[in-house]
């Protein structure tokens, strides 16, 4: 009897989401079991039950999934069990994906890529960039992707020492120091719109970040996208179902994304992400960068 | 259509172990339902809705797992499980908290093997010490060694009140000889191990608990064991694959290691499941079990 692929899924939150766990039965993991209330403390002894309980070769059909809600404490959580696998033995791969945040800004970034390049000839590498909402895990995940790609980005928040508190967080804990996102306040938009080529939305579902108004004086905006799919749209005039449409009141010929387009390709990511750790030979661990990577595969194979 | 086969795993922690739900559905069970943060009051109803939902031929098929930390309270599950059964509504429970139990009994037979075959002595003639004494695996390791006739202390590496309070727990729980010992320091250690013909080493992960100067010290080790798969081993000199290594002691001890007890333990846990999943009569294995399984495994 071949052994059972088993996927081991840490949250640190009361539940696991349901989206992971079906996503993980689709990609082919036969047992999907949950470990809720994780604390990153434990995440060692986790670990290192999953990975002496198995020989070898069925190590290389079990995996280790990391939720929750955290960005940093989901990247905290990997590392630490990147660290307690005894290689080259007792190795699994991780791949974490805290909120489904990491594949969703992965979606969000490369379909925006995709938007510049067929109606702009153009890259995000100098681009203005703005995460409107952008404190939440979405848009922390967002900003990285989009600086790491060359991007210059300012995250947007109703508080100015919290955005700035999060662009830190961004520059030095994921982006390695290698990155300058900066911080603004949501009551100076006004200002950074006549200015801004690319502006994602990740608020909450139902608040309207941008308005109409503000989308005619943006003179030099390319591409807006938004992953709220529940009605108001975070961006006036753009809908959930829109994947380059023009964008109604826009004087500039800028088109929009809409949640269901980037969620979407999310879904690819994640799903690709998901095979990938249960096909691999050697232990991978998976982040957004490697998000990133699948999701843009997703957009060229499909053109 | 046949019934799938169900194992209900009752814990009291949190959470599961990824070592428990691995081995299991690596034995063959079909069904794998957790249950965390289990009380010992809840034991008796949750045992009774497994047994009067399936019928006999579908019992078989079902399974109750026990695990958890502590290892007390793992044996207060399975007697209370069992006194809950209705025969013949009745089930297989196997205990085995944090592997605590099939870890310790796949240590004692390695180390009783290695006592025959290369020192001709009998466990009952041995004194042993447990070093990480106090826990899950350090206290099933005591008992299981004390019941085969060894003088045994569990060593404590903070407390003589914690090694004495689980000695005499578990004395009086399982009918064990167990004495309490600290040591902390080199020499407190020294000191403790001179006379000592077997050593296990069940502390945690990762620490060195005795050095090469230390161990030197042992005028009468004949076998060390020790369960730490994680670098620097828990006895120097004994490295996790292991198995009958000589050691730098007046007596030339030989050494077995993490992964070679590991081996057999983990064929011993799978067994054991396997007995639950595919025994005709329920069965109850706890410790005891265990051990008397491992010692035809080894």
């Amino acid at each position: 009897m071949e052994k059972p692929y088993i996927l081991h899924l840490l949250t640190t939150a009361k539940n696991l989401s349901p989206f992971d766990v079906n996503m993980a039965m689709d990609a082919g993991w036969v047992s999907a079991v949950p470990y809720t209330n994780v604390e990153p403390s434990e995440v060692r002894d986790l670990v290192q039950d999953v990975i002496f309980s198995r020989s070898p070769k069925g190590l290389k059909r079990t995996g280790i999934f990391i939720g929750g809600r955290d960005t940093k404490q989901a990247l905290d959580m990997l590392k630490t069990a990147k660290n307690s696998m005894v290689p080259p033995m007792f190795e699994v791969s991780v791949f974490a994906d805290p909120s489904g945040a990491f594949t969703t800004a992965a979606g969000m970034v490369a379909a925006v890529e995709k938007q510049l390049d067929d109606s702009f000839s153009a890259v995000l590498e100098g681009k203005n960039v703005l995460v409107l909402g952008g404190t939440g895990p979405v848009g922390q995940i967002t900003a990285v992707l989009a600086a790491q790609a060359g991007a210059h980005v300012k995250i947007i928040g109703r508080q100015l020492d919290k955005a700035q508190r999060i662009a830190d967080l961004c520059n030095n804990e994921f982006g390695d120091g290698k990155i300058s996102i900066s911080a603004g306040v949501d009551s100076d938009k006004a200002d950074y719109i006549k200015t801004t080529d690319v502006v994602f939305s990740t608020g909450a579902a139902g608040i309207e970040l941008l308005s109409a108004e503000l989308v005619a004086t943006a003179s030099q905006l390319k591409v807006v996208a938004d992953v709220n799919a529940v009605p108001p749209a975070g961006i006036a005039g753009l809908d959930a179902f829109d994947s380059g449409k023009p964008l109604a009141n826009s004087t500039s010929g800028a088109v929009g994304v809409g949640a269901l387009a980037i969620g979407n390709i999310k879904y690819q990511a994640q799903s690709r992400l998901l095979k990938k750790i249960l096909e691999s030979d050697e232990a991978l661990y998976l982040h957004f960068e490697h998000a990133f990577e699948v999701a843009r595969e997703f957009i060229k194979s499909s053109k | 259509m046949p019934k799938r086969s169900i194992l209900h795993m009752f814990d009291p922690m949190p959470n599961n172990s990824p070592f428990d739900i691995n081995m299991a559905l690596d034995t063959g069970f079909e069904v794998l339902m957790p249950y965390h943060n289990v009380k010992l009051e809840s034991i008796h109803g949750l045992t009774q809705d497994v047994i009067f939902s399936r019928s006999p031929s579908g019992i078989k098929r079902t399974g109750i797992f026990i695990g958890g930390r502590d290892i007390g309270l793992a044996m207060d599950m399975i007697n209370t499980a069992k006194q809950a059964m209705v025969p013949p509504f009745e089930v297989s429970v196997l205990a085995d908290p944090s592997g605590a139990f099939t870890t310790a009994a796949a240590l004692v037979a390695c180390v009783e093997k290695e006592l025959k075959e290369k020192h001709n002595k009998n466990i009952a003639d041995c004194t042993a010490l447990v070093f990480g004494g106090t826990g899950p695996v350090g206290i099933a390791t005591g008992v299981i060694a004390s019941l085969a006739g060894a003088k045994t202390a569990l060593v404590d590496h903070m407390s003589i009140d914690t090694a004495n309070d689980a000695a005499k727990e578990y004395n009086r729980r399982c009918e064990a000889t167990l004495s309490g010992e600290k040591a902390g320091t080199d020499e407190e250690k020294i000191a403790l191990i001179a006379d000592a013909d077997i050593i296990f080493c069940t502390a945690k992960a990762g620490i060195q608990v005795l050095s090469t100067e230390v161990l030197s010290q042992a005028k009468q080790l004949l076998v060390a064991g020790d369960v730490n798969a994680v670098p620097p081993s828990g006895i120097a000199g004994i490295g996790a694959n292991d198995n009958g290594i000589v050691l730098d002691t007046p007596l030339s001890a030989t050494g077995i290691g993490a992964l070679a007890v590991g081996n057999i333990k983990y064929q011993l846990q799978h067994k054991l499941l396997e007995l639950a999943l595919e025994s005709k009569k329920p069965v109850y294995l706890d410790f005891r079990d265990a051990f008397s399984t491992a010692q035809t495994l080894v």
